[in-house]
């Protein structure tokens, strides 16, 4: 390894980029935008579910029922029904997405004791929005079920409401939120997506690193030089883990200044695991661009590499405990899920090396293994 | 008159012919590239069949610990309540400290503390509590093990209660509510489904922007774009043909992933016409590849045109309603999200496949995205067009 042949292909490179004003100008800016658009926009909660009524009691209690879905923010009320084909419609067209169906005698029933099953219909398409909706709605039911069995059992028992009421619900949960108290949906997504822009946004810089010299046949200007193959790989890699780097630092500030997240842990300790993180990341871009013959495929190869399994096994929107065995297995071959450890651990647990160390190893290992890998597939004597 | 009329066929003949010799060129450099096709193909196959296999975003196995400082007959009635699916109990521990680490570490999820003499207190109907840890790095997920966590209690709560007080724990019995719920299009709640069919919609809008585009900005920077102008072919000639190529190209890979792997092995219904949903993928490829064109038509190399691609797919693919639902959006994120395709391509997939819904209920989507399409290919022309004047 001779520094000096490095930092002569690190600087044609890094000048090779620079005079690309939109490239360069992306590099920095669509990390930037992307934290911006997501960290606002992504909301991961589920709330306005749309949905119809169809009352068939029309009685006091049964508005007081229906009143108390309209008042929850997470439902959006889009109107009374008479007809049950109605519902029908607006389910297949997605204007609502569940129903509530108040069965006629709903008030005689309850008032006289007796207990009253109502039906929801429920748009199963988005199983996530069902299951949560599902919960609500039952949420709301047990709610306004225990206010009239304590009426009722006060009048029954001749004891007092409050009396009554604590014989419904004797056990008080208390229920403390950890790490991130206020449960903002911003403090959790946005540490994930400092995860999610670097791991989408690296690779594409190095992607085209070997195979646009290939293609154009600048190549030959490097098998017939002096520099090997590590230097050549070291000088392609190190302005693009510059400009990475320097986006880690820009997406640090902007999670904490803009988003106001907390910033728990080391912030040496975050710096120095990023930089494993980056590696692999430029590596994955790297190794990508010597197995392929064109540019094009590079591209696509790279994105659709980076993009869906980022967005599904990083950890990002689901936790990799509640994947499948084969998925598991999936989420661990990608570094995404280590760094996503690491920054909601820096981030918001205030944890780091003690803890974290298996999740740094395993980025220092996967960049250790795409490193050897680029290495021992880059060739200076080609065939053909 | 005759003669003018026969040209004018002759020349349409001639139009047609040139258009699909291009397309036939595209086809064939993509089918060189043999990197390439092996990955169209494993991103229509095994990946669809990993992630329809693999992904469930409904609460899974939260992993709880427990410290149960009571070791009474009520503690161990409630902590046998929280179950798989959606709890796996990760064992007893004698210090709370110990689940606190454990939390850190991130091996644990939950902490439900019991406290002692919670059998006492619920027998003496006293007031009882008891206290849940969560982690919430995750807000979402764990809002909703919170949520499922108090139903739980609160539904053992009442069964103790009611006895204590001498009507039975039966609820019947008692004037409560019972929700009854029946689910449609999917009554099985299947997530293979979803997941399945969203990631099919993903990948085939991935490929819908980057194909085209990056076949354009190839000739442009090779320089083989000069040739095609000087020969007789057309601009709209130029950028059609590879539209059509990719279109055809995606619409088979959508084929095999729909009669290779939802149908057979996931059993997704297919409610509606199969020519229908096959024919409005094609708009939609169409429609996206809109914007891959107009891309192309700014950016000078593959390296541009690779970022920008990105930049637009990115919030397509997190924004347009398949990652998280649709209707919980911002406003404004709703609003923008109107210019994407993908957005109206999902109510129609699932439409089609799932509701059975026709051209009767979707005509809506379909129009706004014919629409969509035909703006963005004519601003593509003219931004092409004009670069070479």
């Amino acid at each position: 390894m001779n520094l000096r042949r490095i930092r002569a292909v690190a600087v044609k490179e890094w000048r090779e980029t620079t005079r690309d004003r939109l490239f360069l100008g992306l590099a920095f800016l669509m990390p930037v935008l992307w934290l911006v658009v997501f960290g606002y926009g992504l909301v991961m909660d589920v709330e306005n579910i749309p949905f119809a009524v169809v009352d068939h009691d029309h009685s006091q209690m049964s508005r007081d029922y229906i009143y108390r879905f309209m008042q929850s923010r997470y439902f959006s009320y889009r109107g009374h029904v008479t007809d049950m084909r109605d519902l029908d419609r607006l389910l297949t067209e997605t204007k609502i997405r569940a129903a509530i169906i108040v069965p006629e005698r709903f008030q005689e029933q309850l008032s006289g004791g007796e207990a009253v099953s109502v039906q929801t219909l429920l748009d199963g398409t988005f199983p996530l929005q069902t299951d949560i909706a599902k919960g609500y709605i039952v949420a709301i039911n047990q709610a306004f079920g225990e206010d009239i069995v304590s009426e009722y059992i006060s009048g029954l028992r001749g004891v007092t409401r409050a009396e009554a009421k604590r014989a419904v619900r004797p056990i008080a949960l208390e229920i403390r939120y950890l790490y991130n108290e206020e449960v903002r949906s911003s403090w959790s997504t946005v540490p994930a997506l400092v995860m999610f822009t670097l791991m989408l946004a690296s690779p594409l810089l190095t992607a085209l690193g070997i195979v646009r010299e290939k293609e154009t046949g600048s190549i030959y200007n490097i098998y017939s030089s002096t520099v090997t193959r590590a230097e050549f790989l070291t000088g392609k890699l190190l302005p693009y883990i510059a400009i990475s780097l320097f986006n880690v630092g820009i997406l640090w500030l902007m999670a904490v200044l803009l988003f106001q997240v907390p910033f728990k842990g080391s912030l040496l300790f975050f710096y120095f695991a990023s930089v494993f993180f980056i590696l692999c990341t430029t590596g994955i871009g790297l190794l990508i661009s010597l197995l392929v013959q064109t540019q094009m495929a590079a591209l696509i190869i790279t994105m659709v590499a980076a993009i869906l399994p980022t967005i599904l096994f990083s950890g990002l929107l689901v936790p990799v405990a509640s994947l499948s065995r084969g998925a598991q297995v999936q989420a661990h071959v990608f570094p995404g899920m280590y760094y996503t450890d690491i920054v909601r651990g820096s981030f918001l647990k205030g944890v780091g090396l003690n803890v974290l160390w298996p999740d740094v190893g395993a980025l220092a290992i996967f960049a250790a293994v795409i490193g050897l890998i680029t290495y021992r597939l880059f060739t200076k004597r080609p065939k053909a | 008159m005759t003669g003018d009329i026969l040209t004018d066929a002759h020349r349409a003949a001639r139009w047609w012919r040139r258009l699909a010799a291009m397309t036939q060129k595209e086809v064939r450099q993509l089918g060189r590239d043999l990197p390439l096709l092996v990955f169209l193909l494993y991103s229509f196959s095994l990946s669809v069949y990993v992630s329809g296999v693999g992904l469930t975003m409904q609460l899974r196995n939260a992993d709880l610990l427990v410290h149960d400082a009571d070791h009474s007959l009520s503690s161990r009635e409630l902590i046998h309540r929280f179950r798989q699916p959606y709890f796996r109990l990760k064992g007893e521990i004698a210090d709370p400290r110990e689940g606190r680490r454990r939390m850190d570490e991130g091996t644990a999820m939950m902490l439900l503390d019991i406290p002692p003499r919670f059998h006492e207190a619920l027998a003496g109907r006293e007031a009882a509590a008891v206290q849940l840890l969560v982690d919430t790095t995750n807000a979402p997920q764990g809002l909703s093990a919170a949520g499922y966590a108090a139903q739980i209690v609160s539904r053992f709560g009442s069964e103790v209660g009611l006895a204590s007080v001498g009507l039975g724990s039966t609820q019947s019995a008692m004037p409560m509510i019972v929700s009854a719920h029946r689910v449609w299009f999917n009554p099985n709640q299947d997530e293979t489904w979803f997941q399945s069919i969203s990631h099919l919609l993903r990948t085939i809008t991935v490929f819908a922007v980057l194909l085209p585009a990056v076949a354009l900005v190839r000739e442009k920077e090779r320089g083989t774009l000069e040739q095609l102008l000087v020969s007789p072919l057309s601009p709209v000639q130029i950028m059609l043909s590879k539209v059509l190529a990719m279109t055809a190209v995606i619409l088979l890979c959508a084929s095999i992933a729909v009669y290779g792997v939802l149908r057979p092995v996931f059993h997704v219904p297919m409610k509606g016409p199969a020519w229908l949903f096959f024919l409005l993928t094609g708009l939609h490829v169409f429609t996206t590849s809109g914007f891959g064109l107009v891309a192309a038509t700014v950016t000078r190399n593959q390296a541009q045109v690779g970022m920008i691609t990105l930049f637009l797919v990115g919030p397509m693919m997190l924004l347009s309603g398949i990652t998280t639902p649709y209707e919980s959006m911002p406003k404004w994120v709703q609003t923008v999200m109107a210019i994407s395709p993908l957005r109206y391509y999902i109510d129609i997939t699932y439409g089609v496949l799932l509701k059975g819904a026709g051209l009767d209920v979707l005509w809506k989507s379909v129009g706004t995205m014919a629409l969509l399409g035909g703006g963005l290919f004519g601003f593509g022309m003219w931004r092409f067009r004009r670069q070479f004047e």
